[in-house]
């Protein structure tokens, strides 16, 4: 008999079969457990810990590794750009985080539900093609994308009124903008993993629920969706991260536009300034922290709520 | 017999009226045509302008309808410019980029799955502690990690060595993930339990019944790990001495700033303009494509059609 | 609710406390104070090996000129590496330096960048290291040093070193399209308000047509610094002046605004995708316009395009000119083969063979002069450059001071979305000046605004 646990179930009681004592077993498993991670820990203590270490170290030291508190936290906040940087991250992440949740859901239930076979492999591929294209081919690609004389799209831009490309590069379009190649180069991807997900939906949950009589969106916001949720809040979790993260979409507009830009729209970008024209580490130790802050809050609250680390214990 | 999961509200059965139905149905097809219809001109587009745009001159572009199409002539001007860029460098960038991406995808399965499968499916302490913390680690901006990287592999005299690469290449925390979600959702327990209980060894259940049964995960862990260091820039512009060994997407930056449209005074002699560039693009995601395409079965995930029925 | 929340809230409170009082009470400051650098006059030199490879650093277009030098001398030993520059913006050399001097090894022995790198390379970077710019007025004769253009060498001077060897300078002139103003009967402005007066006269007569562009991220090079605005001027306290409002600078906006109100004067970049050269009557700009952008971008016929002296203001007797770019080539104070690595540095820079040949206006005077007579050089112009060119290389105002930061990004961030969106120049000023004193502050500079 299988039982499918689902995430839903929250319910404390008692499991299924009695525990019988089980020590000298627990240890073989623990053992056994340790060293299937052995080779992936190393690789993370290595390039993981340590270096998140020595930022931390960083961000609360000077240049002569003397500690100094919060001052670098200080330093970087009035710095001039910091309160525009954040600002902009902000309006991009509440853009960048909708559309990216719904849209890679919602298509990835309809290449999974609504199309046919073929059609949806043919799809997913041409989908994913920008995410192939990363760093130098997007600015080389947006440059010519966005500007309205050379563009393909140019009829739609300049219905907007967008005339050059200085003018679709204006400071208030860039969330837009920015969000927009961010989903051109990453959201087939997503929508990859996310129709593996849905592929895993045993084929006789989804016809039970037909021969019941429930239409397809019922399925998808029924059953789909629900049985998927480790995948999206992992996904949600990972967008807000590389979304606080933000740094290639700006850096290489600024490429493309000849340095209209500003090269320090996003915290990340003020960070790697800190590090790398001014020499600083500290202080771009210091604003990484509190990117990683930001990115651990929403992971946090989204791992406690949707029990992400919860495993089945029914042993 | 399966049973539904206690998802809310779909074990009634809901009978609904047919004609409604047909309507909403005929909707919903509508609006399920014109989305698709929208995302593929705005994903596949630009791919389609970039892969016409070797065969046109730099002014071309600028001046002819985007979608058209040059000439072939155009093209393989476009081309001998590109492989006589500093005497074919980029066959030798192209070469590195398989070296580290290749060399990273071996280490990374080796590490990753084994790592994803012991976090779903056995219980050991710290095993929430190393979720946690492998969290952590994904969310920390690189800004701040590339440094001590830099220091560590200077350590260790790796500095100037692939190995300099391919180590942080292999550290591969969202793969772990994606399969310790996999396993956690889609395996089911009684399987690994009978075998247990049967006396095989972790190792043994692991290997026979988990692995086969995890090819769709490993293969997204394998493609993506490939391709997100196939078109990784910053560490390999940071930590590599020498231009011979930078991997593809540098030296498609290298390329970059010696094109006049981005460097005014770049290229006296170098030829290298934007319809170069866009080849040196084409030829730099051919490889990744070509895998895409090897293993849209593998990404295609096999359904557990036989573990459910009992 | 139990009473395990309710503690547990309590010893996290506590703690909190116990560290924000352990953190406020009294830290080191998050910024060191600067290491005394003028002690750098001499620098210590590492052990010599005259027969060692050297590492050399160069960017694409100037590979070749390497090249052929290892090839004229095989006998030394040279390690090549292309890397992009440090063109637009990228600290690919600072950030690389920063590690070698971490890890104490790894610096390239000769390297080619941009100007703004000698504001870092001059200076430690880290307290305790040595500087990466070995003083080329310890290694190259003072004589030549003197030959280099009036003024290409104040970059990279500190503290009265030299850090540098010039490579090109861009000197600003006039461009026009000699074919266009003899067909309507137009002289070439010698002054400002001639200038002026000239593009009124257009936008009325030629409408479309323009006589300058201030939307390219180095406008400013062109219009303000050939002004002597004091946008950037370093003090001898080592503070830096910032003073839009000098009347040195709101003459070039006023100037500016009534072109830029009747379309004489583009808000466009000349480098803007798509810009349409053929409508380009004059430019302000470069010596490489000639080249690399009317040849090269705009596809100028041959014979057209002529340069005339950079204009000046009525009643000036010297004139100003700016300057747009330019490349200089460092030798490293770590190197260990400084015979070799000097003698490299000083063939790019001085040597009539490879300089006559150079992509851009060599700062070198004798080899500006053998790039001037050789004819591939000057074949595309209209008229004879030779005297315009080398005039004006002497004529580059000095108090448009090299910084650490780059003077297109608060030019960029505050000027150009506004002229974008339709502001005057004057309307800009004030956000510029903002720009530029947040910048400036930013990167540890002290402003003054008088």
């Amino acid at each position: 008999m299988t039982v499918l646990h689902s995430q839903h179930d929250t319910v404390p009681g008692p499991v299924q079969a009695p525990v019988p004592a089980r020590r000298p077993q627990r240890r073989r498993a623990d053992l056994a457990g340790y060293l299937f991670v052995a080779g992936y820990t190393v690789l993370l203590i290595a390039f993981g810990v340590v270096p998140t270490g020595y930022a931390l170290y960083l961000a609360f030291t000077n240049a002569d590794g003397q500690f100094s508190g919060i001052n670098q936290f200080s330093k970087v906040a009035t710095d001039f750009r910091f309160g525009p940087a954040f600002a902009n991250i902000a309006v991009y992440l509440g853009m960048w985080l909708f559309l990216v949740i719904v849209l890679t859901v919602v298509v990835a239930v309809v290449l999974r539900s609504r199309v046919g076979r073929g059609v949806s492999s043919v799809l997913r591929f041409l989908f994913y093609l920008p995410g192939a294209l990363a760093g130098v081919a997007s600015v080389l690609v947006w440059l010519f994308m966005l500007d309205p004389s050379v563009s393909p799209a140019g009829a739609l831009l300049r219905a907007f009124g967008l005339d050059n490309f200085d003018q679709v590069l204006a400071p208030g379009n860039l969330p837009v903008i920015l969000v927009l190649i961010a989903f051109w180069t990453g959201a087939g991807g997503w929508i990859v993993v996310m129709y593996g997900a849905l592929n895993n939906i045993p084929d006789d949950v989804l016809e039970a629920a037909r021969i019941d009589g429930a239409g397809p969106w019922q399925v998808a916001w029924h059953i789909q969706i629900p049985m998927i949720r480790k995948w999206i809040v992992y996904m949600a979790i990972l967008a807000f991260a590389t979304g606080t993260q933000l740094f290639v979409e700006p850096q290489l507009l600024e490429t493309a536009s000849l340095g209209r830009i500003s090269p320090t729209w996003s915290p990340n970008e003020l960070a790697y300034v800190f590090a790398f024209q001014y020499g600083n580490f500290n202080a771009a130790a210091a604003i990484s922290i509190i990117l990683l802050v930001v990115g651990l809050l929403c992971a946090g609250l989204l791992v406690t709520r949707s029990g992400l680390f919860k495993v089945d214990e029914d042993r | 017999m399966t049973i539904l999961p206690g998802a809310s509200g779909a074990r009634a059965p809901r009978p609904r009226a047919a004609a409604p139905h047909r309507a909403s149905r005929l909707t919903s097809a509508i609006v399920v045509a014109v989305l698709i219809a929208a995302l593929l001109l705005f994903f596949v587009v630009p791919v389609i302008w970039l892969l016409l745009a070797p065969t046109k001159t730099a002014g071309q572009l600028e001046h002819d309808f985007p979608l058209s199409f040059g000439s072939f002539r155009q093209f393989g001007a476009a081309w001998s410019h590109l492989t006589s860029f500093q005497g074919g460098v980029i066959w030798l960038w192209l070469r590195n980029s398989a070296v580290y991406s290749g060399g990273a995808l071996v280490l990374t399965l080796a590490t990753s799955v084994p790592a994803g499968y012991a976090l779903a499916l056995t219980r050991f302490r710290g095993r929430k502690l190393l979720l946690s913390v492998t969290l952590v680690v994904m969310i920390m901006p690189s800004a701040a990690l590339v440094l001590p990287i830099f220091l560590e592999l200077n350590e260790f005299h790796l500095i100037g060595t692939a190995w300099s690469i391919i180590l942080p290449f292999s550290f591969y925390p969202f793969g772990v993930y994606l399969v310790y979600i996999y396993f956690a959702t889609s395996l089911p327990r009684d399987l690994l339990s009978a075998a247990r209980i049967d006396g095989a060894d972790e190792w043994q259940v692991f290997r026979r019944i988990a692995l086969p049964l995890a090819r769709p995960v490993i293969g997204l862990v394998a493609f993506f790990s490939f391709v997100g260091n196939w078109n990784n820039f910053f560490l390999p512009y940071l930590v590599l001495p020498s231009s011979q060994q930078f991997p593809i997407q540098v030296g498609l930056n290298q390329l970059l700033s010696s094109t006049p449209s981005f460097n005014p005074v770049a290229g006296a002699g170098l030829d290298i303009t934007s319809p170069e560039l866009a080849l040196a693009v084409i030829i730099a995601i051919v490889p990744v494509l070509v895998l895409f395409l090897f293993s849209q079965r593998a990404l295609v995930a096999g359904m557990l059609a036989g573990s459910t029925k009992e | 609710m139990t009473a395990r929340p309710r503690r547990r809230a309590f010893a996290f409170g506590s703690a909190l406390a116990a560290v924000a009082a352990l953190v406020l009470s009294g830290c080191a400051s998050a910024d060191v104070t600067a290491t005394d650098t003028a002690g750098a006059s001499s620098f210590h030199e590492a052990t010599q090996d005259d027969s060692s490879t050297i590492t050399v650093w160069t960017d694409s277009t100037r590979l070749p000129e390497v090249q052929e030098y290892q090839k004229e001398n095989p006998n030394v030993k040279m390690n090549i590496v292309t890397y992009d520059g440090d063109a637009n913006g990228s600290t690919y050399l600072q950030t690389k330096v920063q590690l070698f001097d971490r890890t104490g090894s790894g610096w390239p022995d000769v390297v080619f960048a941009s100007p703004t790198d000698t504001t870092w390379a001059g200076k430690p970077t880290t307290p305790g290291a040595q500087a990466f710019a070995a003083p080329v007025n310890d290694l190259v004769p003072a004589g030549t040093l003197d030959n280099f253009a009036t003024g290409s060498l104040s970059p990279c001077q500190i503290d009265g070193q030299t850090y540098c060897l010039r490579n090109d300078i861009a000197q600003v002139v006039l461009w026009y399209n000699k074919k266009l103003m003899d067909e309507w009967g137009y002289q070439a402005p010698t002054t400002w308000e001639q200038y002026q007066a000239l593009g009124e006269e257009v936008a009325k007569q030629h409408p479309g047509y323009v006589i300058g562009a201030i939307g390219d991220t180095n406008s400013q090079e062109s219009y303000f610094w050939s002004s002597q605005c004091p946008a950037q001027e370093l003090q001898s306290n080592g503070s830096l002046k910032v003073d839009l409002s000098s009347p040195d600078c709101t003459r070039m906006s006023n100037l500016l605004d009534p072109l830029i109100a009747d379309k004489s004067v583009s808000t466009q970049g000349f480098f803007t995708q798509g810009f349409n050269g053929s409508k380009v009557l004059m430019a302000v700009g470069p010596s490489w316009y000639g080249q690399y952008l009317f040849d090269s971008a705009f596809k100028t016929p041959a014979g057209q395009i002529a340069a005339a002296a950079p204009l000046k203001w009525t009643g000036q007797s010297q004139t100003y000119t700016g300057n747009v770019g330019g490349g200089i080539w460092m030798i490293s104070s770590h190197s260990k083969n400084l015979k070799a690595s000097t003698a490299l540095a000083t063939w790019l820079t001085t040597s009539t063979q490879n300089l006559q040949d150079a992509p851009t206006y060599p700062a070198y005077v004798p080899g500006a002069k053998a790039w001037l007579a050789n004819p591939t050089n000057k074949d595309y112009f209209a008229d004879d450059v030779t005297n315009v060119f080398l005039n004006a290389a002497n004529e580059v105002w000095t108090g448009w001071s090299n910084t650490s930061f780059s003077d297109a990004t608060p030019w960029s961030n505050a000027v150009l979305p506004a002229l974008t969106a339709g502001e005057s120049m004057t309307q800009a000023m004030p956000g510029w000046q903002t720009a530029i004193v947040n910048e400036a502050k930013a990167s540890g500079y002290t402003v003054v605004t008088r």
